[in-house]
């Protein structure tokens, strides 16, 4: 026979998900609220042990209540931003798991994998990628979801709390936001990883992909920019797209493409093993693939530039009223 | 005619304000948790005690009920009293109520200016 009762146990279950300082005061509501309830049925005419078991089912889920106690939402997004994390989540899917793919089967081909083995680590390497898109998306709005909380239903709503300009396009901002600090963060993260060398070049095994000496300087430097796209980032979010910060994306990019351009041209960039394993310089095809690079990461840097441009142009554009 | 779950849903909708205010009543003079249920129900304002308890905290934590705790019987209990707020705000919600009564009185007469 035990010697805690259900109560105990159940009082103890709530107070293990609410925080120290009010789970005394907490426990002693419900203990309250507990025995006069199970003093009411057993007047009823249940048995004592009955009774209590009653209670205790009608107060419902611990976790439930405890949720109650301290205002934790019951959910992990809720509808809020339900509808921006889904169409995030398929973005992100629709876009980076299949460049990422790509890349995985091209430089297991390029490495000189057999079809299959190649085949095999690029679906195990997309599932790995897909797991985490949704992962740490889900986790930042989870993160949303419980520091921005809406006013108490129960606080008068007034025109005053109306945001001074009305801005339709906030929440493409938000999903724009979330989506570079995802992109960032994987970019650092790879940035630092690849010194353990990266799954899917099995041939280099654990050596590191880029050139280790670049850890003196330009390692360091390009997190250091990854570091300052982050608050770039973050400023686009709060301000909205302006000449200034078209200028600063404008330098940044700069920052970022010449020097990058510069160690792949002079072949700092990637370590010895990565180019032994890739069996570099590949007779003509070297210079048409180093062309290709260079042409697509300008491209690339370029108009990230433009898009802002565009996107400064359409905001200071005043809004037309009426349709046409 | 509607089925008891559709009538039961609209009926807890009706009502859900009243309870309130029917609180904020009732709390004039002080009582705890199971008290007040039973005395509600007596009255046929039926509410389940899964949603008394947390709306109690919540009309505290609103500044609209104020409590103490009673440690003179064997069995500690939490005393709820409608404060100043909660009577303004009571004072407020009948007014309402008694607009609403009137309004509905006059619609199912056919009276309708």
């Amino acid at each position: 026979m035990t010697t805690t009762t259900l109560t105990e146990r159940y009082l103890y279950a709530v107070g293990r998900s609410v925080p120290e300082a009010q789970r005394t005061e907490v426990a002693r509501e419900l203990r309250e609220r507990i025995e006069d309830e199970v003093d009411a049925l057993i007047e009823a005419g249940h048995a004592p042990a009955d009774a209590e078991r009653t209670a205790l089912t009608r107060l419902g889920d611990p976790l439930v209540v405890a949720a109650g106690y301290v205002d934790r939402p019951l959910l992990l997004i809720g509808p809020r931003y339900f509808p921006m994390w889904w169409r995030l989540l398929k973005l992100l899917a629709a876009i980076v798991l299949p460049i990422a793919a790509a890349g995985v089967l091209i430089g297991q081909l390029v490495s000189g994998a057999a079809i299959g083995a190649a085949i095999g680590t690029t679906v195990a390497t997309a599932i790995q990628i897909a797991v985490n898109l949704g992962f740490w998306t889900t986790l930042v709005f989870a993160v949303l979801e419980r520091t921005t909380r809406d006013h108490d239903l129960t606080t008068t709503w007034s025109p005053d709390q109306l945001p001074d300009v009305p801005e339709p396009q906030r929440s493409n901002r938000l999903s724009e936001l979330i989506g570079s600090l995802v992109f960032l963060g994987v970019f650092a993260a790879l940035l630092v990883a690849q010194q353990f060398g990266l799954v899917w070049l099995a041939d280099v095994g654990v050596a590191p992909v880029l050139n280790p000496e670049l850890w003196s300087f330009w390692l360091p430097y390009f997190l250091a920019l990854i570091a300052l796209e982050v608050l770039f980032a973050v400023a686009v979010y709060a301000s909205g797209w302006n000449w200034w910060l078209v200028a600063a994306k404008l330098v940044l990019n700069i920052a970022f493409t010449v020097p990058a351009l510069w160690l792949l041209l002079t072949g700092q960039l990637l370590s010895a093993e990565v180019l032994e394993a890739l069996r570099w310089p590949w007779g003509q095809a070297g210079p048409i693939v180093l062309t290709v690079i260079v042409v697509a990461t300008i491209g690339v840097a370029v108009w990230d530039v433009i898009d802002g441009a565009i996107k400064t142009v359409r905001a200071t554009r005043p809004r037309s009223g009426a349709p046409a | 005619m509607a089925g008891d779950d559709l009538t039961g849903g609209h009926q807890q909708e009706l009502r859900r304000g009243t309870v309130v205010l029917a609180c904020l009543i009732r709390l004039r003079t002080p009582d705890y948790g199971y008290a007040l249920l039973e005395s509600l129900n007596a009255l046929g304002i039926i509410v389940d005690a899964n949603t008394l308890y947390p709306l109690l905290r919540r009309l505290e934590k609103q500044g609209l009920l104020t409590s103490e705790w009673n440690t003179a019987e064997a069995r500690p209990r939490k005393f709820y009293r409608t404060s100043a707020d909660g009577e303004r705000l009571a004072a407020v919600l009948a007014a309402d109520w008694q607009l609403i009564d009137r309004a509905l009185t006059r619609l199912t007469e056919g009276d309708e200016r």
